[in-house]
């Protein structure tokens, strides 16, 4: 045998990936995020059905008026679910480690604190991007769905256009629709969401590392969100503050986040703001989960 | 060398909120030998699963310092030597038996064919390849205590340390992890192991330390600890009651004095074991 004392015991993605796996797993075989992911999936896709009520007689803009519900209507959905998924379930994950007592038999194992640390956060993201994904497999088929009979309508329109006056409206109007079904900002918009998400996460778990109480946990992280919306709004009342916004710029702007009343309004959402705020959003949960490790790193268990 | 070695190894707790400090353990000098069972007794609240705590990095020393074959406690390398069990260990109760043993199996390094064959070692060695496919939240205590000690053996340590291995276990379950933890030995492995059921460390330890308020206060080889050098004891089958006096002369004769005259008693445990064994339609909840 080799003499421990030359041994090394090094960073390793591998056990991050199996940390994260097992927490995956763990979450999936827990009913309760089915639960929560199926009642989402059966309300969005019943948007459909909602969008047919109250918006009167069908023709071009009542079409448009009913994608653009759905859309609104989806996007909340994901939104406030996924909310739901992420700040419960990274929140019980370092108080349920601790009451099972796992959280001794993995640190007891050749693992570092910090790979633990990844690998509980990375399984909460994963177990995000699955409920949104799925989510927004169900949103895409919702507006498919729907998109696709209004298309349909929007054709025989155009057969139907006693001029030719008449028939280049109708046909604007059918691209006008095609346009509202195959809309790009669609993904921007759900891009953003899991963004997010992961953000909200990651705060979320940076509570857990110092506190024990899962209700706490979700508490602060319920909190955080909420104040996360209000943070715009505010940095302009107080511009001319500095120390208040100085403690502003420590709670994310969720607000950020949000595009869909943008996009509901028409207005274009351009890649480089995506881009932008999604760099602005991996910098902060980068920034969370170091402050995290230099939490539990230090905290005896 | 040592398995285990502490130096004036203590531990104060912070209460928090002006309450003062909590003095767990103060100034241990543990030795473990390679290859011995050492038993680690006290009362609840005495710093036994502080000290295993404090070996394994968990939590760190006020003063003092700890070592695991001679690599110090605070390096993550010296956790390759070691495997733990947790007091009332519950795990990930969503996981079957043997999805646990691959998950730390592979945080240990294992993988493809050599982790199906430890994990198939494990399970047979612990008496659960039946129960292998089975959700640990459908395992009894027992079972729990036995996957817990699967996990603590994945990476082949030499050292085990088991915070209460037997704590809460049926007097059958408790039987088969003392059998386990004797098989270890066999293995040539150490095991240090903390308890406050003595009459259980009894049969498995070697050496045996008590800790009370943080401090060691005895320790010693089990054999010479509850041995009693100045008393002898003979137990005779079959003697008429015109023996018993003739015997009780003979030993007044030799300068002895005779204190006490008694029939054996068997313990309770062991009428237990037989009473299950003698039952045709088996024992317990095993597998």
């Amino acid at each position: 045998m080799t003499d421990a004392r030359h041994e090394w015991v090094g960073f390793s993605p591998r056990r991050v990936w199996m940390i994260a796996v097992n927490t995956l797993t763990e979450s999936v075989r827990q009913k309760v995020y089915l639960i929560l992911i199926l009642f989402a999936l059966v309300l969005i896709s019943s948007a459909s059905f909602f969008s047919q009520f109250g918006f009167g007689e069908m023709g071009g803009q009542e079409s448009l008026e009913q994608l653009k519900f759905i859309k609104d209507f989806c996007l909340g959905a994901i939104s406030v679910f996924g909310m739901l998924i992420a700040i419960v379930g990274t929140a019980q994950l370092i108080p349920n480690e601790l009451e099972n007592r796992t959280i001794y038999t993995i640190l007891s194992k050749p693992v570092r604190r910090v790979e633990f640390l990844l690998g509980k956060y990375a399984g909460s993201a994963l177990l995000m991007l699955v409920s949104v994904v799925m989510m927004s497999l169900m949103f895409g088929a919702a507006l498919k769905f729907k998109g696709d009979n209004h298309l349909k309508m929007a054709r025989q329109e155009v057969s139907r256009a006693p001029d030719a006056n008449a028939a280049e409206d109708a046909m604007r109007q059918l691209q006008k629709i095609h346009a509202a079904v195959y809309d790009p900002d669609v993904v921007k918009a759900l891009v953003l969401v899991f963004v997010k998400l992961a953000l909200l996460a990651a705060i979320t778990l940076l509570v857990s590392t110092f506190s024990t109480s899962m209700v706490f946990n979700v508490a602060v992280a319920l909190l955080i969100f909420f104040a996360g919306h209000l943070v715009g709004p505010a940095k302009e009342k107080w511009r001319e503050n500095s120390g208040a916004q100085f403690v502003l710029t420590l709670i994310p702007d969720l607000s950020v986040f949000n595009v869909a009343d943008d996009m509901i309004l028409g207005h274009a959402i351009p890649w480089l703001y995506v881009a932008k705020v999604a760099m602005y959003g991996t910098v902060y949960i980068v920034c969370v989960i170091a402050a995290s490790h230099f939490i539990f790193a230090d905290r005896e268990i | 060398m040592d398995a285990i070695r502490t130096e004036n190894l203590t531990k104060r707790y912070n209460l928090g909120w002006g309450r003062g400090r909590l003095l767990a353990l103060d100034g241990l000098n543990l030795r473990v030998r390679e290859g011995e069972v050492y038993g680690l007794l006290g009362p609840n609240g005495s710093g036994k699963s502080t000290t295993l705590k404090l070996i394994l990095d968990l939590v760190w020393p006020t003063s003092g310092a700890a070592w695991i074959f001679d690599v110090p406690c605070d390096k993550v390398v010296s956790r390759l030597r070691v495997g733990f069990l947790p007091e009332n260990p519950y795990f990930y109760k969503y996981l079957t038996g043997a999805e646990t043993l691959e998950f730390y199996g592979r945080l240990c390094g294992l993988s493809g064919a050599a982790l199906r064959k430890r994990t198939e070692e494990l399970l047979e060695l612990v008496g659960l390849t039946r129960a292998r496919d089975r959700r640990l939240s459908g395992y009894s205590k027992g079972m729990l205590q036995r996957i817990g000690l699967a996990q603590a053996l994945v990476h082949d340590p030499k050292l085990l340390l088991l915070d209460e291995p037997t704590a809460g276990v049926d007097p059958i379950g408790s039987k088969d992890i003392r059998d386990l933890i004797l098989r270890l030995k066999g293995m040539g492995k150490t095991v240090l192991l903390s308890s406050h059921l003595l009459s259980q460390v009894q049969d498995v330890c070697d050496r045996i330390g008590v800790l009370n308020l943080g401090k060691m206060i005895l320790e010693g080889e089990v054999n010479q600890l509850v041995s009693d050098q100045q008393r002898l004891s003979f137990t005779v089958q079959e003697l008429p009651e015109t023996g018993r006096a003739a015997v009780e002369a003979a030993v007044a004769a030799a300068g002895g004095a005779v204190v006490s005259v008694e029939h054996p008693q068997t313990t309770l445990e062991t009428l237990f074991l037989d009473a299950l064994r003698k039952d045709k339609r088996g024992a317990g909840d095993h597998d």
